[in-house]
């Protein structure tokens, strides 16, 4: 199943924004930045979540399902690439339907861009920069045994739920091993939206 | 690599249909406009045959592409919009502007990079004049003909209809006969640029795939290089080496109108696409019909717009089409409270 | 009636163009400060030229790179050891400082500050320089001139920041910005151990059981160090945070302490009473290291939880917690930053920790210690080597003989003619405004952002008759002087910086600095030359001030002897002391038992808690505190001006409890004695109600530091900083964020700009989240 890959502990985050500098570094896509760095609990707390592409494996990428152009390919690998730019319409079908809200789309280009796992660095073996840089772990490259060989008592977790479906990723989450959820909560169904209970 | 999925047999059956249509369809607009073949140079018969099959193609891939559900709903609302009267008479000037910033003169290039855009425009200028130039000579369509036998007047008739009189010393005859070249002088600075791209720039570099990203580029130097040559040789050497380079050079002008439909070319199919999803959104935005987050409340898209995403993601079995609803960001906040209170608050 | 009434209305402008995509997708404005056209990626060949980031004390390891053309334009993340590849949004933009369009590449200079600045020749502004230099002396003696150097000047610089000041200027005023950054813990750690710096090397902190981080928000001020901390916390070790803010490490703790500003040390004496209460001290390690105890147990008894618990604002029990979960730890361990040291008794609040560790006995042992966090990256190494007001290279005093005569033989000059101590860098500002010093020098530093009390310091500076400054980008400072210098960055000199873990790094050129502009050591010594003392600073480059400088700090405790250029790029750093080439460093102090005192022993101080200055009243009930934010360094003469940094966080906000009634992103008027400013609100929990935080990095109308208040530490002179009283209101509109100033001619970059005058605060303390950049 899985073998180098990322894996994003939310709860390690410090919500730097290392990674969203780092990647507008790498190579494949240099002076935009692709991750998303949100403070999901404004008002109340710190807490932040960084947001790379998951590279879906199951249903296999359906931002590439919805994509109207065929333009999101998907490496044998398992890379979900980014929007080629000669096919790519600017439509963000992918941006809406991406259950994780990864891609982002410039609409001046008329072109989606998205994470692609630091294609240059991980085809030769290198981390991704965002997983380089990070600080903190939150973001962490490698395989799952590395991982927990660093720290003990971690497991991860690969598939999440958004109401009645499942989507199993390609990128992981880490959990703590003694209250592991699987599949991790997507957060779809919407419970509350500002306070207000919005169970239909 | 591969996108989407297999291909059902019901949609291979109808293109199969679609293609043999359309190349019956051009071998008939061959034979008529040729006026019988009475116009058509047998010389150039391995040209004429190429573009048949490069009209199969372009039909059987069109088909099975638009039969893909993120592409049928496209397919619909964007003719739908092109064809309502109603858009028509609302903003009569859209659709003829859209098509010339859009595919005329590439605006959207320009956003991403002007050196690109540039070369580019190059490229699609040079060939949409070389295309111009030879399908209809190739069907027989066009003929030069001249009552002394060899010029300078001559007469340039479509369909055997006379359009237009010319000396081929004037300026004007002059661009007649090397149209040609000069498309040729506009590909390969073009295309040089972006195989210098291809080599050297490491966003171009990663992923890059050769049969996909430089035979495209190749076929386009070879192309226009061996048809430069042809005219040096007719001029500067008599002819010499003439044959070897036109064969070469209609080898690669029939490898590269059989790839057309299957490789990177295909977006000179596609992209008219980009006008009608532009056309359809800009209708629903003339009609003030945005969607906004159901959490936030900023604007998403267009109502129709959400609502042809739900279906295709319903007709692609993705269960989620309700979080369309939500903007990118809500669903990442969300999915991280959701991380915060069910998996772990921290650290721990 | 028209025929048609179906028609809809005419729209005005729907844009052919798609314009809607759901927020945070639309645009790549955040590409940083290269047009994102601009930035390239080709594969012409590189080179990396390993070195060490400019900013904070960790002194991440990264590499540059270099393009064929010589010119640095991009950053590789570096297996360095402190570090480990990991760098923080400021060290990775770092690097776009040095082909910056608002670099200073020629010496600006006007006669009165009613003037213009114009580009001048080098010549006639050193000229100029020397000139005034010269007539301000013979009119006022020698110590109406003075010098202000910085701490992130390498190693070399500082020393020569010293020297010259004694050496060429003759003047005994001489201070660093130092001074409002580590001199708290610096004092408290001569008092209790006779050596300043931090006990411990990083990496203990991942052997530790029981981390207590008093006053510093890691998360954000040394991002890269959260390693070490969550490393500890993988393999067990609980974590104690003290911060009346609830910050990214807080957030996660097994304790956090939100403590009133300004009752740190009553805090930590209740925190030892409950330890001796309990038993829990290490009797046989305090009889055989430490003097002073009984003293410190008589006081300590004075402060029990209920007592501590009414000062700091914070439950009893919680003081329990802390002292028994940090005593009963085998190995704990206490950092401590600016949150406890930017105090009228900042030393005191530092010895009140090293109280803590000492009696529990968790001094020098590995996983066991006491450290401070270096804020500048060469905080530790800017104070050993002479540019501190008391001090001479190698951490000697100024005030003792032996001292001056070892350096007046090093220096070549006799011991009379060494200037005595100067003053401190706040008490310098005074002097300004009462025209004790009529000249000034400023190298790398920016008080107008970073002094607090912005009115006193602004009038001090302009009572100078002549003030030049040592810059590579105007700050607000230097905008304010007669001549200023364009110097390099520093990727283009090399130099040696001495972490938070006293540990000497080396940062190498990578490129040649840009036309017209020079390293601080050629203007320093081409001043020096042209004061006449040319053969005192015969330096070329680095590397020769580095040999002198080794020399100078034989044989004392800041022993920097044993380490050459050569071992530095070897070992990839090397801790002082080190005597000889042969001797490998030390890394964690007193692991003998022994301190530097001559006893040999911790010298345990007595300390007594007392409210912070400035008085609380009906007017002023609350406590504004100031303090960084993750992307932004100092007084932001720096990141201010990169464009993913202004991006991140455009502007400077007031933090407040949402019980005070405000909106999120309401003006909000913080008002204190000195002044008064509006920010907008960021409202959050996550800040103790009676407390509000403003970040210091802008200048004014939206500096912090108009509204602190100028009161010093009796021992170490730095400002309280960390606390001052205050009241917040309403108000109409928020102060705009003014833009960085350049030289005359230019703009300031505008696509670094975009965002600067946004209105808004950012989603969290640390920065706009991604999606919320338009």
């Amino acid at each position: 199943m899985m073998g180098r890959t990322i894996f994003i502990d939310p709860g390690r985050c410090i919500g730097c924004q290392a990674c969203v500098s780092a990647c507008r570094e790498c190579d494949s896509h240099r002076g935009k930045s692709m991750i998303h760095l949100d403070y999901t609990d404004e008002g109340q707390s710190v807490a932040s979540l960084p947001t790379v592409c998951m590279h879906c494996e199951d249903p296999v990428a359906p931002c590439a399902e919805v994509c109207p152009a065929d333009a999101i390919l998907v490496t044998a690998d398992g890379v979900v690439q980014q929007a080629d730019t000669t096919r790519c319409i600017g439509c963000a079908n992918c941006v809406n339907a991406c259950p994780f809200g990864v891609p982002k789309i410039d609409l001046q280009a008329k072109l989606q861009m998205k994470c692609n796992l630091c294609y240059d660095r991980t085809a030769y073996g290198l981390a991704p920069m965002c997983a380089t840089v990070c600080p903190t772990g939150a973001l962490f490259y490698g395989t799952a045994e590395e991982l927990q060989a660093e720290r003990p008592g971690v497991q991860v977790a690969d598939s999440f739920v958004f109401g009645e479906s499942e989507v199993r990723t390609g990128v992981a989450m880490v959990v703590p091993a003694d209250r592991v959820q699987w599949p991790v909560p997507g957060g779809l169904p919407v419970v509350e939206i500002n306070g207000k209970d919005v169970r239909r | 690599m591969r996108a989407g999925g297999l291909v059902p047999r019901s949609v291979t059956g109808r293109a199969t249909a679609a293609g043999v249509i359309v190349s019956l369809l051009l071998v008939v607009a061959i034979v008529l406009g040729s006026r019988f073949l009475e116009h058509f140079d047998s010389a150039l018969l391995p040209y004429a045959v190429a573009t048949v099959f490069l009209a199969f193609g372009v039909a059987y891939r069109y088909t099975v592409w638009v039969s893909a559900p993120g592409a049928k709903r496209l397919f619909k609302k964007g003719w739908g919009s092109l064809f309502s009267v109603d858009n028509f008479r609302r903003a009569p000037t859209a659709l003829p502007k859209m098509i010339a910033t859009y595919l005329g003169f590439q605006k959207f290039l320009g956003a991403r990079s002007h050196a690109r855009w540039a070369a580019h425009q190059l490229i699609f200028w040079g060939c949409i004049l070389a295309s111009l130039i030879t399908f209809p000579l190739t069907w027989g369509w066009f003929t030069f003909t001249s009552g002394t036998g060899s010029g300078p007047g001559y007469e340039m008739r479509i369909w055997g209809f006379k359009i237009i009189g010319f000396d081929s010393l004037d300026f004007l005859g002059w661009l007649m006969f090397h149209g040609l070249d000069i498309a040729a002088v506009l590909v390969i600075p073009g295309t040089s640029y972006f195989l210098w791209r291809r080599m050297k720039d490491r966003g171009a570099v990663t992923g890059q795939r050769f049969g996909y990203d430089l035979v495209p580029l190749i076929a386009l130097i070879v192309i226009s290089v061996t048809g430069l040559l042809l005219t040096f040789s007719s001029i500067f050497l008599h002819g010499g080496g003439y044959e070897f380079l036109a064969i070469l050079h209609m080898v690669a002008v029939v490898f590269t109108l059989i790839y057309i439909p299957f490789g990177k070319f295909f977006h000179i199919v596609q992209r008219p696409a980009a006008v009608g999803m532009q056309l359809f959104k800009y209708t629903g935005r003339q009609d003030d019909e945005v969607f906004s987050c159901r959490r936030c409340e900023e604007p998403i898209d267009t109502t129709p717009y959400v609502d042809n995403l739900r279906g295709t993601m319903r007709d692609l079995s993705l269960g989620f089409d309700e979080w369309a609803e939500y903007c990118p960001r809500c669903k990442r906040v969300l999915r991280g409270s959701a991380y915060l209170s069910q998996v772990k608050k921290g650290f721990k | 009636m028209t025929a048609d009434s179906r028609t809809p209305e005419p729209h005005a402008v729907v844009p052919i163009d798609p314009s809607l995509a759901p927020p945070g997708t639309r645009a790549f404005r955040d590409a940083g400060g290269i047009p994102a056209d601009r930035w390239h990626a080709d594969q012409n060949g590189e080179t990396l030229v390993p070195t060490h980031c400019c900013f904070c004390g960790v002194q991440c390891g990264m590499y540059l790179r270099v393009d064929r053309g010589g010119k640095v334009f991009g950053v590789e993340p570096r297996n360095h050891d402190i570090n480990r590849m990991r760098l923080c949004p400021k060290g990775i933009n770092a690097y776009q400082q040095v082909n910056h369009p608002d670099r200073l590449t020629a010496p600006l200079m006007r006669r009165s500050r009613d003037e213009e600045f114009r580009e001048v020749s080098w010549e006639e502004a050193l000229e100029f320089t020397v000139a005034e230099i010269k007539r301000i002396q013979q009119t006022y003696g020698n110590d109406a001139f003075g010098l202000l150097g910085g701490a992130s000047l390498f190693s070399e610089k500082t020393y020569l920041v010293g020297k010259f000041a004694r050496v060429a200027l003759k003047t005994r005023h001489v201070d660093y910005n130092g001074r409002l950054c580590m001199v708290s813990a610096a004092g408290a750690n001569k008092l209790a151990f006779n050596i300043d710096r931090a006990g411990n090397p990083f990496s203990d902190i991942l052997l530790t059981d029981c981390l207590l981080i008093a006053g510093s928000n890691v998360g954000e001020c040394f991002p890269v160090m959260t390693q070490y901390v969550w490393g500890a916390r993988d393999r067990g070790a609980s974590l104690i945070v003290i911060d009346p803010r609830e910050t990214a490490v807080a957030r996660t703790a097994d304790i956090h302490v939100a403590l009133k500003p300004g009752t740190d040390s009553a805090f930590f004496n209740s925190v030892l009473h409950v330890i001796v209460e309990e038993g829990l001290t290490d009797e046989a390690y305090l009889a055989a290291h430490a003097t002073g105890w009984e003293e410190v147990k008589a006081k300590v008894a004075e402060y029990p939880p209920s007592r501590a618990a009414e000062i700091c604002g914070v439950p009893a029990e919680q003081i329990v917690q802390v002292a028994r979960t940090f005593a009963r730890a085998p190995k704990a361990m206490a950092w401590h930053a600016r949150g406890i040291e930017h105090h009228s008794q900042g030393v005191e609040n530092c010895l009140t920790v090293i109280n803590l560790c000492t009696a529990t006995g968790n001094i020098g042992k590995p996983g066991a210690g006491y450290g401070t966090l270096t804020g500048q990256g060469n905080g530790q190494g800017g104070r050993e080597h002479g540019q501190k007001s008391d001090l001479l290279p190698g951490g000697r005093s100024i005030n003792n003989a032996e001292h001056r005569r070892q350096i007046c033989e090093v220096w070549g000059i006799e011991e009379p003619e060494l200037p005595p101590a100067g003053t401190s860098m706040m008490e310098m500002v005074w002097q300004m405004q009462r025209r004790e010093i009529r000249g000034l020098i400023g190298i790398c530093n920016n008080p107008f952002v970073s002094l607090p009390n912005l009115k006193v310091v602004k009038e001090g500076y302009d009572a100078t008759e002549f003030h030049a400054q040592f810059d590579f980008f105007l700050s607000e400072t230097a905008a304010n002087a007669h001549v200023v210098f364009p110097v390099t960055t520093w990727a283009e000199d090399d130099g040696v910086m001495a972490n938070a873990e006293a540990r000497v790094v080396k940062h190498n050129k990578a490129q040649d600095p840009p036309p017209g502009v020079r390293t601080d050591t050629w203007v320093m010594c081409e001043l020096a030359r042209r004061l006449g003392a040319g053969d005192k600073f015969a330096f070329d480059n680095s590397r020769q001030v580095f040999d002198e400088l080794r020399i100078a700090s034989a044989g004392t405790v800041n022993d920097y002897y044993g380490i050459t250029y050569e071992r530095l790029e070897e070992t990839g750093g090397i801790s002082w002391p080190c005597p000889s080439t042969d001797h490998p460093g030390t890394p964690r102090l007193f692991e003998d038992g022994r301190t530097y005192h001559p006893d040999g022993k911790i010298h345990l101080q007595v300390v007594e808690w007392h409210p912070p200055m400035d008085p609380y009243d009906d007017e002023h009930p609350m406590t504004l505190t100031t303090g960084r934010t993750v992307a932004h360094f100092l007084s932001g003469n720096q990141t201010r001006r990169l464009g993913a940094l202004v991006e991140q966080t455009p502007r400077p906000w007031a933090e407040v409890h949402p019980s005070h009634g405000f909106r999120n992103g309401e003006p909000v008027r913080v008002v204190t004695r000195r002044g008064s400013e509006v920010f907008p609100a960021l409202v959050t929990e996550a800040i103790r109600p009676d407390t509000v935080f403003i970040p210091y990095h802008w200048p004014v109308p939206t500096a912090a530091n108009a509204l602190t208040i100028d009161a010093l530490d009796p021992r170490s002179k730095i400002p309280e900083y960390k606390v001052c009283a205050c009241r917040i209101e309403h108000a109409e509109r928020i102060d705009v964020v003014p833009a960085p100033p350049v030289a005359p001619g230019h703009v300031a970059y505008p696509e670094t700009q975009v965002s600067r005058t946004d209105p808004l605060p950012p989603t969290s303390p640390q920065g706009r989240g991604t999606s919320e950049r338009s």
